[in-house]
C-alpha cells in the first residue's frame, strides 16, 4: 500500500528560518482577524437580538390581554373594544377560510402552469412567459389589493357572484347578497397574489429535474403527460412543496390586500359571499384606534395569534423540507 | 397476421401463439390510444390553467398601467397633495419618503445581514443551524407583526429606544427587520456559490482571513449579493403593513426621518379605500409609479447579475 510507504518516510526536519515564528506571531496578533471575527459575531448577534426582541416585545405587550381574558380570548364572540372583547375565533376562521380558497385556486393552476412552461411550451413561449411571471411575482400586494377593490369587486358583485349562486351542487357555499367585498373575493385576491410565486418557484423546481429522468420515462414509452406525472412532478416534489408552504404562509400573513376587499365584518360568516375578517385585517382596522392599555394589548394578542399560526406553518414546512432533502440525499 | 411461427410446431400451437400475439398487440394499441388521449386531455388542461393564471395577472398590470397613465404628469410627480376637494396635487412627498425610508432600511439591514451571512458561512454546528432555521422562519413572519413590533419598540412615549412619536425612522427600522432574513439567506447562498478552492487558495497563500473574504469571497459573490439585496429592496419598497403604524404618512413634504413620513404604499391604501373618484385616481397613479419602481429594481437586479456573471466568466 502506498500509504504505508509514505508513512515510513520520516518527516523532514523543519529548521526555522530566522524571523518566521515572529512573523507568524505578529500576524496572529494583528487586529484584522479579530476585527473580522467580531464583525461576524456582531452580525449574528444583532440578527438574533432582533428576533428575540420581536418575540419578547409582542409577548409582553399582549400579556395583559391574555391575563385578562385567559383562554376566553380565543372565543369571546362579540366584538366590543370597550369591553376588550375581540372575536378572535371569527378572525381565525376567516384567516383559514380565505387561505383555503386561495390555495385551492392557486396551487393546482400554478403547478399546471409551471408544468406547461417547463415541459410543454416551446422555448420562444416559455422563456418570455417565465420572465414575465418572475417579474409579476414582485408586484406589491397593495397594488393587487387596489385592483381587487376597484376592478374585481364590482365585477364580482355584478357578474361572478350572481353566477355562482346559480351553479348547482356548490350553490350552498354562496348564500346571501352579492355585495362584492366578501370572503370569496379576499380568497381570490390572495390567489392572484400568491399565484406568480407558486408558478415561479414550481417552474424552477421542475426545470431542475434531471433530463435523464425524463428520457428514462420517455424511453419506457411514456406519453408527454406520463413523463410529467411519473418523472417531473416526483422529482420536483420538494421544490413544489416549498412553494406551496411559502404561499400558504404569505396568504395567512397578508393584511393590506385582504383588509381592502374582505368587507371587515365581525360576525361569524355563514357563506363565502358574506363579508368577514381575518387576523391581519382585524389588526389593521383596530390597532390605529386602540387606546394604550388593555385595548391595545388585545390587538397585540391578535398579532401573537397570527404569529404563532404562521410560525407553525413555516416551522412545519421547513422541517418537512429538511427531512425530505436529507432522505433524498441518502437515496442511492 | 401470424407471419412467423415456431419451426416444426404443430398447427394448433402455431395458431395459439398467433392469437396470443394478436391479443397482446391489440391491448398495446388500445393502451397507447388511451394514454395518448389522457396525455392530450391533461396537456390541454395545462393550457387552460395557463390561460386562467395569465388572465388576472395581465389584467392587473394593464389596468394599473391604463388607469395610472391618465393621472400621471410632471405635476403629479413634483407636487405635494392638495387638500380634499381641490383638484391637482401630487405625490412628491410620498416618492421622496419611500426612497428615504427604503434607503435607511437598506443601510441598516444590508451590513448586518452580510455579516450574519459570513457568520453562517464560517461556522457550522448547532448555533449556525439554529440561526439559519430562524432566518428561514423570520422570512415568513407576517409583515404586520414586524410593523407592530417596530411600533411597540420605537413609537410609544417613554420607551428605551422610542422617539415618542411616529417617524420615518421607525418605518425604516420595520422594513430593515423585514429585509434582514432575506438579505442573510440571499447573501449566504451567493457566497456559498464561490468555489471552496478559491477560498482555500487564498488562505494557502498566507493571506489573512479577512482579506480572503474581502477580495475572494465578497468579490466572487458580488453578482449574487447585488441581485439578492436589490430584490430585498424591491420587496421592502412595496410593503404597506410595516409602515402603517410607524411612518404613518403625512400630507406634508418632509425629508427628515425623525418626522412622520409619507410613502407610496400608504398613499395607495389611504386614497384607494376612499369612495371619491379623485382620491381613487391618485391611488392608481401612485400604484403605477410604485409598480414601475419595483419592476425597475427587479429588472436591474437581474441585468446586474447577468452582466457580472458574464464578466466573471470572461476573466
Amino acid at each position: 500500500m502506498t500509504s504505508t510507504l509514505l508513512e515510513e518516510v520520516p518527516p523532514p526536519r523543519l529548521t526555522p528560518v530566522a524571523g518566521v515564528n515572529e512573523a507568524l506571531q505578529r500576524r496572529r496578533a494583528r487586529p484584522g482577524g479579530r476585527v473580522y471575527a467580531a464583525l461576524r459575531w456582531a452580525g449574528a448577534t444583532i440578527f438574533a437580538a432582533v428576533v428575540v426582541g420581536l418575540v419578547v416585545s409582542l409577548l409582553t405587550s399582549s400579556s395583559q390581554a391574555f391575563a385578562h381574558s385567559g383562554i376566553g380570548f380565543f372565543w369571546s364572540g362579540t366584538y366590543s373594544p370597550s369591553k376588550d372583547q375581540y372575536p378572535t375565533g371569527v378572525f381565525i376562521v376567516g384567516t383559514l377560510v380565505t387561505t383555503a380558497v386561495a390555495v385551492a385556486l392557486a396551487v393546482p393552476i400554478g403547478i399546471a402552469t409551471a408544468a406547461f412552461l417547463s415541459e410543454v411550451a416551446p422555448r420562444w413561449i416559455a422563456t418570455p412567459l417565465s420572465i414575465a411571471v418572475d417579474l409579476i411575482a414582485a408586484v406589491p400586494s397593495i397594488v393587487v389589493g387596489l385592483w381587487g377593490l376597484l376592478v374585481l369587486s364590482p365585477a364580482f358583485a355584478h357578474h361572478v357572484e350572481p353566477f355562482l349562486k346559480t351553479v348547482p351542487v356548490v350553490e350552498w357555499l354562496f348564500h346571501g347578497t352579492a355585495l362584492g367585498p366578501s370572503m370569496l373575493l379576499a380568497g381570490v385576491v390572495l390567489a392572484v397574489m400568491i399565484l406568480p410565486t407558486i408558478v415561479a418557484l414550481s417552474r424552477a423546481a421542475t426545470a431542475s429535474v434531471d433530463v435523464a429522468d425524463r428520457e428514462a420515462a420517455r424511453a419506457l414509452g411514456g406519453t408527454r403527460w406520463q413523463v410529467i406525472r411519473t418523472a417531473v412532478v416526483p422529482g420536483a416534489r420538494t421544490g413544489i412543496e416549498a412553494a406551496v408552504f411559502l404561499a400558504i404562509g404569505r396568504a395567512m400573513g397578508e393584511t393590506i390586500a385582504v383588509a381592502m376587499v374582505i368587507g371587515n365584518s365581525y360576525t361569524i360568516p355563514h357563506s363565502l359571499l358574506s363579508p368577514g375578517s381575518t387576523l391581519g385585517s382585524a389588526i389593521i382596522n383596530n390597532f390605529g384606534e386602540a387606546n394604550p392599555g388593555l385595548d391595545r394589548a388585545s390587538v397585540m394578542g391578535l398579532v401573537v395569534v397570527l404569529l404563532v399560526i404562521t410560525a407553525l406553518v413555516n416551522v412545519g414546512g421547513q422541517l418537512l423540507l429538511r427531512s425530505r432533502t436529507r432522505t433524498a440525499g441518502t437515496r442511492p | 397476421m401470424t407471419s412467423v411461427a415456431v419451426p416444426g410446431a404443430p398447427a394448433p400451437v402455431v395458431a395459439a401463439i398467433g392469437a396470443r400475439r394478436d391479443y397482446v398487440r391489440e391491448r398495446a394499441r388500445r393502451s397507447l390510444a388511451r394514454r395518448r388521449l389522457t396525455s392530450r386531455v391533461a396537456v390541454g388542461l395545462c393550457v387552460v390553467a395557463v390561460a386562467i393564471s395569465l388572465a388576472p395577472l395581465v389584467a392587473l398590470v394593464t389596468d394599473t398601467v391604463s388607469r395610472g397613465v391618465r393621472v400621471l404628469s410632471a405635476n403629479f410627480l413634483t407636487h405635494v397633495p392638495t387638500p380634499p376637494g381641490i383638484p391637482g396635487g401630487g405625490i412628491s412627498n410620498a416618492i421622496v419618503g419611500s426612497v428615504i425610508i427604503v434607503a435607511l432600511a437598506s443601510a441598516m439591514a444590508i451590513p448586518v445581514g452580510i455579516a450574519a451571512a459570513l457568520f453562517l458561512l464560517e461556522r457550522s454546528g448547532p448555533i449556525a443551524n439554529a440561526l439559519r432555521l430562524v432566518a428561514d422562519i423570520m422570512a415568513g413572519v407576517p409583515s404586520i407583526a414586524i410593523g407592530i413590533f417596530a411600533f411597540a419598540v420605537l413609537v410609544p412615549p417613554g420607551g428605551f429606544l422610542s422617539l415618542g412619536h411616529y417617524s420615518g425612522l421607525a418605518g425604516s427600522a420595520a422594513l430593515a427587520v423585514l429585509m434582514l432574513p432575506i438579505v442573510v439567506r440571499a447573501s449566504e447562498t451567493a457566497m456559498r456559490s464561490v468555489p471552496r478552492d478559491l477560498w482555500e487558495a487564498g488562505l494557502a497563500l498566507g493571506v489573512r482571513r479577512s482579506r480572503v473574504v474581502r477580495s475572494v469571497v465578497l468579490r466572487g459573490a458580488l453578482p449574487g449579493l447585488v441581485t439578492g439585496n436589490l430584490l430585498a429592496m424591491a420587496r421592502a419598497v412595496g410593503e404597506t403593513a410595516p409602515l402603517l403604524f410607524t411612518a404613518i404618512g403625512t400630507e406634508l413634504f418632509t425629508a427628515s426621518p425623525l418626522q412622520p413620513m409619507a410613502a407610496m404604499p400608504l398613499v395607495i391604501y389611504e386614497d384607494g379605500t376612499q369612495a371619491l373618484p379623485a382620491a381613487q385616481q391618485i391611488a392608481w397613479g401612485t400604484a403605477l409609479v410604485l409598480l414601475t419602481l419595483v419592476l425597475v429594481l427587479s429588472i436591474v437586479a437581474r441585468l446586474v447579475a447577468a452582466r457580472l456573471n458574464r464578466q466573471a466568466g470572461r476573466v
